[in-house]
């Protein structure tokens, strides 16, 4: 065991070395001092108690849905769905606030809440189903069902939902205090962010500790041995989706409420996508997802931060990212190729 | 006389729409062939898009465009090759990287384009010819891209399944054992089975702005090298089923755009989900049928596979 952790180590500095080359190229071919521009961005980040609570506002869903992605990853599935599933949970969430807009918080906030966590089960169950009864792959599915469930709530947000006074504007209307989550410490960050640490930990306990998490783990290996035992793959398929997807549903519910205050169009910043590469990047580890998240929604933050001050487009984020994650992908790629060598 | 018209709208409306995909299913039935999968088409195709665009309107010329957008699209398709061929990097996550950095590149340099008007290719058929029945409405509004993206079709096919390289590509993709056997070297068929994915997809990018909206807009490519990745699924990794398959697919969006413009009650977000069910049905469809018809690559199988068992 031993014996691997310095390569490891190696291979993890390679990366991060490389990312912060290619990351420099970028911001020199905009014209930006790269060293002077990254420290900016980490100052924008976590410089203080206010970019630090930012930085893990813009976590929170980012974690959740990468909570999504790792999941599923320990019985071999790779789901690309976090967007629609949270966009699906925002959706069904909200029909509560529509409807209910008077309803007392004892009862709306987990009707709410509960139907958003369901909505995002229901979207990543779809996929579930269609792999194990169709054999659709299920990357597919989640790629296509994304575009469905945004179209899904623009169709709402400018159509039966739309708030008469908020002038053209596509949203619905302002959600009560009864159907907001609460948020902490005073700051922008609320609840989501526990539920989303606490369902890591959870979950983490749960696949390593557990007959069930052992389950999986025969299952992922091979499925014959598997049935044979009596584990059922379709089950488990359909398990570790819906749960996966209730947590993504739960984060575009959580952020709908907390954040924004309504549902409105383009709800989420490919939150999805983003979550994806965090599960990437931590090895699809639940605990290691977490500080990765606050990273990552560090970077988002500060490329928010420099669009408005710096006035470089936060577009530079996302480019960031992708960068990032092809760094990623390659040392790692690479470290496994060793490891099959050396065994 | 009347119906032949509508015949022809409709023929040239499903021309327009299935012809950018046409090209980037092309290119990933390819990829795919060699035995790799690339979700990545998607940043290419906004790559070729962009770039494709902001070439012809510097440019004034859509030909300069299209080169430019399919240089484009086989350049980040390279990133692709390099992480997964030289970095054995996992294919589904290198994918997802190529999109995102085409998603991010493409949003950050296109800027200064939106909103900006080019001038595509000139139709095929000047206006007097548009009351001739049914071919008029086709030479009228289509230009010479969707000719060549039939065209294209044939000449894969053959090319796939009637050439000596083209057999080495397909002996890629079912088997590295037997390519190495007969002296092929795999990985260099796969680098370039990838780039000629990247080509055509970068390509169906530009097809899609210079000369189809003639506009660009970010993430205007809205999943369809998505939908292509399915569609290849589809085709059964055949270039010649690709026609049919685009075909249907673009029949759906014309339907979406005819829909809208003709003042149906349907809102237009809810008709603008039909292209992405159709296309999900399709492969609902194909998917379950094919434990008895069998049809993807060996090598494929092992990394995207069907896993059941």
């Amino acid at each position: 065991m031993n014996g691997r952790l310095v390569p490891r180590l190696l291979y993890g500095i390679g990366g991060a070395a490389v990312f912060l080359v290619l990351s420099s190229v970028f911001l020199l071919a905009i014209g930006r001092p790269p060293l002077a521009t990254l420290a900016t961005m980490a100052v924008y980040a976590f410089g203080d108690g206010y970019s630090t609570s930012e930085s893990l506002v813009k976590a929170t869903p980012i974690l959740l849905c990468a909570l999504a992605v790792i999941l599923p990853a320990h019985l071999g599935l790779i789901t690309v769905g976090g967007e629609g599933q949270l966009y699906f949970g925002a959706l069904l969430g909200t029909s509560v606030v529509v409807n209910f807009p008077g309803g007392p918080m004892v009862a709306l906030l987990p009707a709410m809440l509960l139907l958003g966590a369901l909505g995002g089960a229901v979207w990543s169950g779809i996929a579930a189903v269609l792999r194990t009864r169709c054999n659709v792959n299920e990357t597919i599915s989640t790629l296509l069902l994304n575009y469905i469930a945004v179209l899904l709530v623009d169709y709402a947000v400018y159509g039966g939902w739309k708030d008469a006074a908020s002038l053209g504007w596509p949203a619905t209307i302002q959600f009560p205090p009864a159907a907001t989550v609460p948020s902490l410490f005073g700051t922008r960050v609320h609840l989501g962010l526990i539920v989303a640490v606490v369902a890591a930990v959870v979950l983490h306990v749960a696949v390593n500790f557990t007959r069930w998490g052992l389950g999986l783990k025969v299952l992922a290996g091979n499925r014959k041995v598997g049935a044979m035992v009596g584990l059922s793959f379709a089950s488990n398929t359909l398990i570790v989706m819906a749960l996966g997807g209730a947590l993504a549903g739960f984060a575009g519910i959580s952020e709908t409420s907390a954040i924004q205050g309504r549902l409105q169009s383009g709800l989420s910043v490919g939150y999805g996508l983003t979550g994806f590469l965090v599960a990437w990047l931590s090895g699809q580890h639940f605990l290691r997802a977490v500080p990765i998240a606050i990273m990552i929604g560090g970077l988002i933050a500060a490329g928010d931060a420099l669009q408005l001050y710096s006035k470089i487009p936060s577009a530079s984020a996302t480019i960031l990212q992708g960068l990032l994650f092809a760094a990623a992908l390659g040392s790692s790629g690479l470290l496994g190729r060793r490891e099959e060598r050396h065994g | 006389m009347d119906d032949l018209v509508v015949v022809g709208h409709w023929t040239a409306a499903m021309l327009r729409s299935s012809t950018p995909l046409l090209m980037v299913t092309l290119g990933e039935t390819l990829t795919q062939r060699v035995g790799i999968i690339n979700l990545g088409v998607e940043g290419q195709m906004l790559g070729g898009a962009c770039t494709g665009f902001a070439i012809a309107a510097v440019t004034g010329d859509p030909l300069m465009g299209f080169a430019a957008g399919a240089a484009a699209g086989a350049l980040l398709s390279s990133l692709h090759a390099f992480l997964c061929l030289v970095c054995g990097a996992n294919q589904i996550g290198s994918g997802i990287a190529v999109w995102t950095l085409g998603l991010g590149l493409t949003s950050y340099f296109g800027r200064p384009f939106v909103g900006d008007k080019v001038r595509g290719l000139a139709p095929m058929g000047g206006p007097d010819l548009a009351n001739v029945p049914l071919l008029g409405p086709i030479l009228t509004q289509l230009t010479p891209t969707a000719p060549a993206a039939l065209l294209l079709v044939v000449l894969v096919g053959v090319w796939l399944y009637r050439t000596s390289t083209g057999l080495n590509w397909r002996i890629v993709g079912e088997s590295f054992e037997a390519a190495r056997a007969i002296g092929l070297a795999p990985r260099m068929v796969q680098l370039s089975g990838i780039v000629a994915g990247g080509l055509f997809s970068g390509f169906a990018g530009a097809i899609l702005s210079v000369d189809y909206t003639q506009t660009w807009a970010n993430d205007m490519t809205k999943g369809r090298g998505f939908v292509a990745v399915g569609l290849v699924i589809v085709a059964r990794w055949n270039p010649f089923f690709v026609l049919p398959v685009a075909l249907i697919f673009g029949l759906s969006e014309a339907a979406t755009l005819r829909l809208q413009a003709g003042g149906v009650s349907l809102s237009p977000y809810l008709i603008g989900c039909l292209p992405y069910a159709v296309c999900l049905a399709c492969v609902i469809f194909a998917s379950m049928r094919e434990s008895r018809y069998g049809g993807m690559p060996a090598e494929l199988a092992s990394v995207f596979g069907r896993r059941s068992g």
